[in-house]
């Protein structure tokens, strides 16, 4: 099948902060020109590296971020660079940007520019804070806005600093919103023919993600706190087991959990009438889990997942990455992907899509592009750039 | 002009707790019509219309109640697909085969159907019938691991990040879906898994993993790959007040040593380059932090903002609630609840020039809308409607 979005042309000038909104475009069929800076672009730079050898065309990070993508390199700035990009903007639907606000207005190339160029064109700004408000042109990065968005205030134990999630989650995120949002404006161009300017704040998207922390807030007057594994409801802990940790529920199905312990002479004075009553198992907690350590650390955590599983329990093992690569049920679906390298002359293992569709997995896998990998495509076959005309742009350092 | 984007779309929404009810909110906040089926046996928990966790969550939807436990109640659930453009639903991956109501069965019924299922595993593979919540698929993930101060005592987040990302990949799919339908006429089926989609979060790690076959371990707030020193959060003036700070090149390090009065330390060997500040790191903290505990976390971060260096303030949902950047620009909405009251709830962060949200209703009380669907939208006669009711096929 061809991909949902084949014939959504995308011009991507975006750097780590939504490189996986135009990622997710792509892998489901649109046609995405990455442009970078001459010389490539800055995440490029960030590790982890094939090899673990920092090589701008060695990344993974950046080739994870960039599958199904093209690349050709164009300096913006430059005034035939602007031409070039104007000349793009005219056939492409939508353009993804991550500059700090203004910055596309100030090289003259702000939405009122484009949209003359092409009245259709969809244009999404993914920043720190958003076009506007006091903090618009304050810097940001992932740890600047999981702490500004409130996500680190709650992560993490009492006693330690508060612990941003792993990864760049808010990039990601920011991401499937401005997914989102292209698609919301796809579909409103067909009813009023023009395009959108589309803004989204990476502080607002975590602020978004929350769960309980505002509800909490503003319904009850709580100020949710970091508390360690143990889940703000306490339904959920993290206790240690033979040979790791085991993700467990305190207090789900409670007389089954304790008759299992009991059979193993293990329940203590679980078995006691007064801890039928929640009310006084959250009295409690603290005793309880005690009891619960001394419990799992008699098993391993596949033993208790397994066997918790087959009667309910939410429990997991709390898996290390190496443990997910393995894992079997990723392995049945076909989560994971062999992506062609011929560059390095292998093929890599990637996450695939979250979906299937229609039972079947995307089988369109291609890996991201090396630097200006595609000038000769897009400036040569499409905008008809003649070979001399490409070199003479070279050495001006426009492509 | 309406600015209703998504005016004319009626979504069937069968999702429970968050992740398929967060999905259907996006849709909902731009004028699509969803229309929640639920029953009073179900609308417990998470699922209680008048907490203000529904409310939340639920938004902009209609509610009807049908009890699916009769045949009847399957037969307008049919008919309800016969007018929908598209069914979310986040049962186990049998309920709705159990109930006769599989992809093949609907789609049989309404040709160009689109039909999205969220499970925590997906609809097939040995595990499909496990049970998880959002700590479940963060801890499978890998999410749970990573996110800690060391690999022997796992934290984890504080809250349910999976169901969000599940709901967002859903609303996602679903509109690819929808964009492709329009050209092609095409009914699709989304088998989407929640755990595959935390998974697809944690994507340059599992690279690293694969090709260069080494551990991958938690450090903090430490980053495993990412090139910048100091980096991390920092104590400040108060109680449980704190700061991050992130320099990621020489001259940002430059301008934080004047912002600390202490010029000579980009001078000093030991700091002289990012390898080494990294190398260094735990004493460059302790320095740090002498600066920062000495003022509150908006202060540090205003002087470093201003030097150009990437700043942040730890903030609780207290601070964001009087956030000003989050004010200026109108994050936080009212709804007017008739039971509950006046709520405050929040814009969506997909913001167009116009603001093209609908206007805000809050969620639905349980039934609300059982007139409006099933007499209107489904031609039921009154007698019709009053004898399922009292058979508590409608209830």
């Amino acid at each position: 099948m061809k991909g949902f979005l084949e014939g959504i042309q995308i011009l991507d000038l975006t750097d780590e902060k939504a490189s996986f909104c135009s990622k997710l475009l792509a892998d489901l069929g649109a046609r995405v020109i990455k442009i970078e800076i001459p010389g490539g672009d800055p995440s490029r730079r960030i590790g982890p590296f094939w090899g673990d050898c920092p090589n701008p065309e060695k990344s993974l990070f950046f080739y994870y971020h960039n599958t199904n993508k093209m690349g050709i390199t164009l300096n913006l700035e430059h005034e035939e660079g602007k031409g070039i990009f104007l000349r793009l903007v005219k056939k492409a639907d939508i353009v993804i940007e991550t500059f700090s606000p203004g910055h596309l207005k100030r090289i003259d190339l702000g939405f009122d520019v484009l949209s003359r160029e092409n009245p259709k064109l969809i244009l999404v700004s993914v920043t720190g804070f958003g076009q506007n408000g006091p903090r618009s042109q304050y810097k940001s990065c992932d740890i600047v806005a999981s702490a500004f968005g409130g996500q680190m205030y709650v992560n993490g134990s009492s006693s330690s600093p508060p612990l941003k999630a792993f990864g760049e989650q808010s990039y990601y995120t920011a991401s499937l919103f401005a997914a989102i949002g292209i698609l919301l404006a796809l579909r409103k161009r067909t009813q009023s023919g023009k395009g959108e300017h589309i803004d989204i704040s990476l502080q607002e998207s975590v602020v978004s993600t929350l769960d309980h922390v505002m509800i909490r807030y503003f319904y009850e007057k709580v100020v949710p706190k970091r508390q360690g594994s143990l889940y703000w409801n306490n339904s959920f802990c993290i206790l240690p087991c033979k040979d790791g940790h085991i993700l467990f529920t305190p207090f789900q199905q409670w007389e089954t959990l304790v008759e299992w312990m009991d059979n193993q002479g293990m329940a203590e004075d679980l078995k006691d009438e007064k801890y039928l009553e929640e009310e006084y198992r959250l009295q409690h907690v603290d005793h309880i889990i005690e009891v619960l350590k001394r419990w799992t650390k008699n098993h391993s955590t596949d033993e208790l997942f397994e066997k918790g599983q087959l009667m309910r329990f939410s429990w997991a093992p709390v898996n290390s990455p190496e443990e997910v690569s393995h894992n079997p049920q990723l392995k049945a679906r076909g989560f994971f992907i062999d992506v062609e390298h011929p560059e390095l002359c292998r093929s890599i293992y990637y996450p695939g899509a979250p979906y299937k569709i229609n039972r079947a997995s995307i089988d369109r896998w291609e890996r991201a592009p090396l630097i200006g990998e595609d000038n000769l495509q897009v400036y040569q076959k499409e905008l008809g750039i003649s070979q001399e005309e490409l070199k003479r742009l070279a050495s001006l350092n426009v492509i | 002009m309406d600015q209703k984007v998504l005016k004319g779309l009626r979504i069937l929404d069968f999702t429970w707790v968050l992740a398929g009810p967060y999905a259907t909110r996006i849709l909902g906040d731009f004028g699509a019509e969803v229309i929640k089926i639920q029953s009073k046996k179900t609308a417990k928990g998470a699922e209680s219309n008048l907490t203000g966790y529904f409310n939340h969550w639920n938004r902009n939807k209609r509610s009807i109640t049908l009890d699916m436990n009769y045949p009847e109640a399957r037969e307008i659930f049919l008919k309800l697909i016969k007018i929908s453009d598209v069914v979310i639903e986040n049962f186990s991956p049998r309920v709705m085969s159990n109930w006769g109501l599989d992809y093949e069965r609907l789609k049989g019924v309404r040709s160009d159907l689109i039909m999205v299922s969220v499970s925590t595993m997906g609809q097939d593979g040995t595990w499909k019938d496990y049970v998880a919540y959002g700590p479940t698929l963060h801890a499978l993930s890998g999410l749970t691991y990573l996110t800690s101060y060391n690999k022997d005592s796992p934290m984890g987040l504080g809250y349910a990040y999976a169901d969000f990302i599940s709901g967002l990949y859903a609303a996602f799919a679903t509109l690819s879906a929808l964009e492709y339908r329009e050209k092609t006429g095409q009914s699709q089926y989304i088998d989407l898994s929640e755990y595959e989609a935390i998974c697809t979060l944690l994507g340059p790690t599992f690279l690293d993993i694969s090709q260069n076959h080494k551990q991958v371990l938690p450090y903090g707030n430490r980053s495993n790959y990412l090139s910048a020193a100091p980096y991390g959060c920092y104590k400040c003036l108060g109680t449980d007040r704190w700061c991050v700070i992130a320099v990621f090149n020489g001259e940002e390090w430059q301008s934080l040593c004047h912002i600390l009065g202490h010029p000579d330390w980009t001078k000093d060997e030991k700091f002289s380059t990012l390898s080494k500040r990294q190398e260094n790191a735990e004493e460059l903290d302790g320095l740090l932090t002498h600066w920062t505990i000495q003022h509150p976390p908006e202060e540090v971060v205003d002087l470093l903002q201003e030097a150009g260096i990437s700043a942040g303030v730890v903030q609780s949902a207290e601070d964001l609630a009087r956030d000003p950047q989050l004010l200026a620009r109108d994050f936080f909405i009212q709804l007017e609840h008739p039971t509950i009251g006046r709520t405050i709830s929040d814009r969506s962060p997909i913001r167009f020039a116009d603001d093209l949200t609908v206007g805000w209703k809050a969620g639905p009380v349980l039934g609300e809308d059982n007139r409006y669907v099933f007499i209107e939208l489904l031609g039921l006669t009154e007698g019709e409607f009053s004898s399922l009711i009292e058979k508590g096929v409608i209830g």
